[in-house]
C-alpha cells in the first residue's frame, strides 16, 4: 500500500503543481517567438482580381442555327462567355520573379482570374517589372514598370485595377 | 494498437496514481480534466462578458480598447484581460488532455461514442472562438493571424482566393469587420456551451464541476498568472510591415507555422485526417469476449421502485407505465443502445438480495451474462471450496485488475463487471456463509469504469444509498479498496484486515472505509 506523503509536503506539492499548470498556460501563451522572416527580408504581396478579355468574338449565328432555336431565344450573335486566361509576368532587377497563367473564374469560365502570392524579397533598392496578358491571343498589353526602396520588412503590394491604368504599385 | 492502448493506460495509471498521492483522491485534477476545462470556459465567458463592455468595435478603437485595460492603474484591467486570456488558453490545454486521457481510457467506444463524437466538432469551435478573441486586439500579432488564415482559407477550393485582400491594406479594413469578428467570437463561445450541454446528455449525473478546492485552485492560479504575467499587446497592427519575430499564443496559434512548414493543403489534409481518425474511433470492434449482454427487467421482480433509475450511469433505464397486470404503477425499461452493461442496476435493486428463500432467485433487473442466481451459487462454491482458516472473499472488479492470483486456500476471489454491480447484502451474506471479511476491490476512486461504481458502493455501504447496508451487518469486517491496477495494494488490505480480524479484541475497524470516511 503506498504510504502517505506529510500534510506540508502535499500542501506544498499542490502549490507545485498549480504553478506549473500557471507557468505553461503563461509560457505558451507568449512564448517561444516564432520568426516571420529573415531580418533583412522585405515581402511582395501580389495580389489581384481581374476579369480578362473574351475568349471567343461574337459571331453571326446562320439561320439554320437560328431555325434550330426556340423563338424568344432567337439571337442573332452568338457571344461565348468564357474569358481568356491571365498571364503575369514580374520581374525583379531584371531577373523573373513569379510568373503565372490563371484562368477565369466560375462554372463558365466567365468570372474574374484571381491571384495572390506573398514573396519574400530582400530589402533595398529593386527594380520592378510587371507585365499582363488578358487577351486570347496571349500578347502582353499592360506592363509597369518601378524603382523602389523597400525597408526590412516593409510590404510590397503589387495590384492590377483596370480602373487606374493597369499595375498599381503600393508601399506604406 | 493493443500494446499502444496498453502503453497509454499505463501512463494515465501512473499519472493518477501520483496525482493522487499529492491531491485527495476525490481531488484529483487529473480525474477532473473535463470539469476543469468547463470551469476555464465559463471564467473565459463570464470575464468576456466584462471585457465586451469595455471594448470599442472599431477598427482605430479595438487597439486601445486593449491598451486601456492593459494600462489600467487598478489593476482590475489587467486581471480582467489575463483572466480572460489564459482561461481561454487553460480551457484549451485541458480539453486536449482531457481528450488524450479519455482516449488512453479507451472511452471512445461502446455507449460512450455520443459523448466522444460531440466532443470532436467542440474542439473545432474552441479554435475558432480562441483565434477569432485574439484578432479583436488588432495588433501585430493578430494582423498576422488573421491575414495567415486568409491565406490558409484560401487554399480551399471554395471561392475566397481573395479573402487576404481584405487585410492588404489599412484602408481595406472598416469597423464591419470587427462587428463580424466579434458576432463570430461570441457566437462560439455560445455555441461551446451549448455543444456541452449536447456533449453529457448521455452521460448520467455528470461531473461539470470540479470539487471546490480544485476550483478555487484553479482560479487563484489564473488570477495569480494574469497579475503577475500580465497579457500585453504587441504593436498597432501594421498592413504595411511585417515583424522579423512575433509571439504566438501557441494554444490558438500553432496552425501557422505548421501552414508555413507544410503548405496549407497539406496542413488541411492533416486536421482532415484528424478529425476522421478521432471521429472513426468508436467504430473500432470492440472484442467479441468484452461484448456482454444488456440489462434485461424481469417484471415479476420489478416493483417500479426506480433506483435502477437513480443509479444507472448512463440513464440506460427509465421507467415506463406498467405492461403486466401488477398493482405497481410504473416498472423499469432498458434503453439497450444506452446500456453499458456494467450492472450497476442490478446492485441498486431491492430485489437482488441473496437472503431470499428461493434457489433460483432471480433480480428486478438482470445482466443475462452474470444473472444474480449465478453469483450467489458462485459465492457459495467459492466459499464452501476453502479449505484454509480465517476465509475471505475478495469481490474484484473486473475494470481494475484480474485478481485471481490472490486466491488461495483461504481467499475466494470472485470477479464482477463493476463493483457497482454488487448488492451490499452479499457482503453479509458472505459472512453468513463463513468467511471472516469481505474484500471489495475496484478501480481507483473517483475513476470507475463505468463512472459511478465506486460512489455507490460507498454510499450503499455506509447507508447513506439504498439499498443500504443493514445497520446489523458486521462493517469491521468488510474492507473497500480502490486499488486500480495495484495488486499490492489489495493484498495488503486483504492482510491488514485479517491482521486486525485475528488481533483485535473488540470490533476490528475497517481501515479502508474509515481511511475513505476521513478523507
Amino acid at each position: 500500500m503506498s504510504s502517505r506523503l506529510p500534510t506540508w509536503l502535499r500542501y506544498a506539492l499542490q502549490g507545485l503543481a498549480y504553478a506549473a499548470f500557471a507557468v505553461v498556460i503563461g509560457y505558451f501563451s507568449t512564448s517561444p517567438q516564432y520568426r516571420l522572416r529573415a531580418d533583412n527580408d522585405a515581402v511582395l504581396k501580389l495580389s489581384f482580381s481581374h476579369s480578362a478579355q473574351l475568349q471567343h468574338a461574337c459571331r453571326e449565328r446562320s439561320v439554320e442555327e437560328l431555325a434550330k432555336i426556340s423563338p424568344h431565344m432567337r439571337n442573332k450573335l452568338d457571344c461565348p462567355r468564357e474569358r481568356a486566361v491571365v498571364r503575369i509576368e514580374l520581374d525583379m532587377d531584371g531577373k523573373p520573379l513569379f510568373q503565372i497563367s490563371t484562368p477565369p473564374g466560375g462554372l463558365h469560365k466567365d468570372g474574374a482570374a484571381t491571384v495572390y502570392r506573398r514573396l519574400p524579397i530582400p530589402a533595398g533598392a529593386h527594380q520592378f517589372q510587371a507585365r499582363l496578358a488578358d487577351g486570347p491571343d496571349g500578347a502582353i498589353n499592360f506592363s509597369k514598370e518601378i524603382r523602389v526602396d523597400l525597408a526590412p520588412g516593409q510590404i510590397l503590394i503589387v495590384d492590377f485595377l483596370t480602373g487606374s491604368g493597369g499595375f498599381v504599385f503600393t508601399q506604406s | 494498437m493493443a500494446a499502444l492502448s496498453q502503453s497509454l493506460r499505463v501512463v494515465d495509471e501512473t499519472l493518477t496514481s501520483a496525482f493522487d498521492r499529492v491531491f485527495a483522491p476525490a481531488h484529483n485534477p487529473w480525474r477532473h480534466l473535463g470539469a476543469l476545462a468547463f470551469l476555464c470556459l465559463v471564467a473565459a465567458v463570464a470575464s468576456g462578458i466584462v471585457a465586451y463592455a469595455l471594448y470599442d468595435t472599431s477598427v482605430s478603437g479595438a487597439y486601445e480598447s486593449g491598451l486601456r485595460l492593459q494600462n489600467d492603474s487598478l489593476l482590475l484591467g489587467r486581471l480582467l484581460r489575463g483572466l480572460h486570456r489564459y482561461s481561454a488558453d487553460a480551457f484549451m490545454f485541458l480539453s486536449l488532455l482531457h481528450l488524450a486521457r479519455e482516449a488512453a481510457r479507451g472511452h471512445f467506444r461502446g455507449v460512450r461514442w455520443f459523448s466522444w463524437l460531440t466532443g470532436i466538432p467542440l474542439l473545432c469551435m474552441l479554435w475558432i472562438s480562441g483565434v477569432t478573441g485574439l484578432w479583436l486586439l488588432w495588433d501585430a500579432r493578430a494582423i498576422f493571424s488573421v491575414t495567415a488564415t486568409a491565406e490558409w482559407l484560401q487554399a480551399l477550393p471554395l471561392g475566397s482566393d481573395l479573402l487576404a485582400r481584405n487585410f492588404l491594406t489599412a484602408e481595406a479594413l472598416n469597423d464591419r469587420f470587427f462587428s463580424l469578428i466579434i458576432f463570430i467570437h461570441i457566437g462560439m463561445s455560445l455555441l461551446l456551451l451549448a455543444g456541452v450541454w449536447v456533449h453529457v446528455q448521455r452521460v448520467s449525473q455528470p461531473r461539470m464541476w470540479p470539487p471546490r478546492a480544485l476550483m478555487t485552485g484553479c482560479l487563484v492560479a489564473l488570477a495569480l498568472l494574469a497579475l503577475m504575467w500580465p497579457v500585453t499587446s504587441l504593436g498597432p497592427a501594421d498592413a504595411g510591415r511585417v515583424p522579423a519575430q512575433i509571439s504566438l499564443d501557441w494554444f490558438y496559434l500553432f496552425v501557422h507555422p505548421l501552414v508555413d512548414a507544410f503548405g496549407a493543403p497539406m496542413v488541411w489534409l492533416l486536421a482532415a485526417a484528424l478529425t476522421l481518425v478521432l471521429g472513426a474511433l468508436p467504430m473500432l470492434r470492440v472484442p467479441r469476449k468484452a461484448a456482454r449482454a444488456v440489462a434485461q427487467v424481469d417484471l415479476a421482480n420489478c416493483n417500479g421502485c426506480s433506483r435502477c433509475v437513480a443509479d444507472c450511469p448512463f440513464g440506460a433505464v427509465a421507467m415506463v407505465a406498467r405492461t403486466d397486470q401488477s398493482h405497481h404503477p410504473s416498472q423499469a425499461s432498458v434503453n439497450s443502445d444506452l446500456c453499458a452493461s456494467c450492472g450497476i442496476c442490478v446492485g441498486s435493486c431491492p430485489s437482488s438480495t441473496p437472503f431470499r428463500h428461493i434457489v433460483d432467485i432471480v433480480s428486478g433487473i438482470e445482466m443475462p451474462d452474470e444473472p444474480i442466481a449465478t453469483l450467489r451459487r458462485t459465492l457459495q462454491q467459492k466459499l464452501g471450496a476453502l479449505t484454509g482458516r480465517e476465509k475471505v472473499v475478495l469481490l474484484s472488479c473486473r475494470q481494475a485488475a484480474d485478481l485471481q492470483s490472490l486466491a488461495d486456500a483461504s481467499t475466494a476471489v470472485m470477479a464482477l463487471e463493476c463493483a457497482g454491480m454488487l448488492p451490499p447484502s452479499f457482503l453479509e451474506y458472505a459472512t453468513r456463509l463463513g468467511a471472516v471479511g469481505a474484500v471489495i476491490a475496484g478501480c481507483r476512486e473517483g475513476d470507475c469504469e463505468y463512472r459511478l461504481g465506486d460512489q455507490w458502493v460507498r454510499e450503499r455501504i455506509l447507508g447513506a444509498r439504498e439499498p443500504r447496508l443493514r445497520a446489523a451487518a458486521p462493517r469491521d469486517r468488510i474492507a473497500v479498496v480502490w486499488s486500480g491496477r495495484d495488486i499490492a495494494q489489495v493484498h495488503d488490505t486483504i492482510l491488514i484486515l485479517r491482521n486486525h480480524l485475528s488481533t483485535a479484541a473488540g470490533p476490528a475497524g475497517n481501515a479502508a472505509l474509515k481511511e475513505q470516511q476521513h478523507e
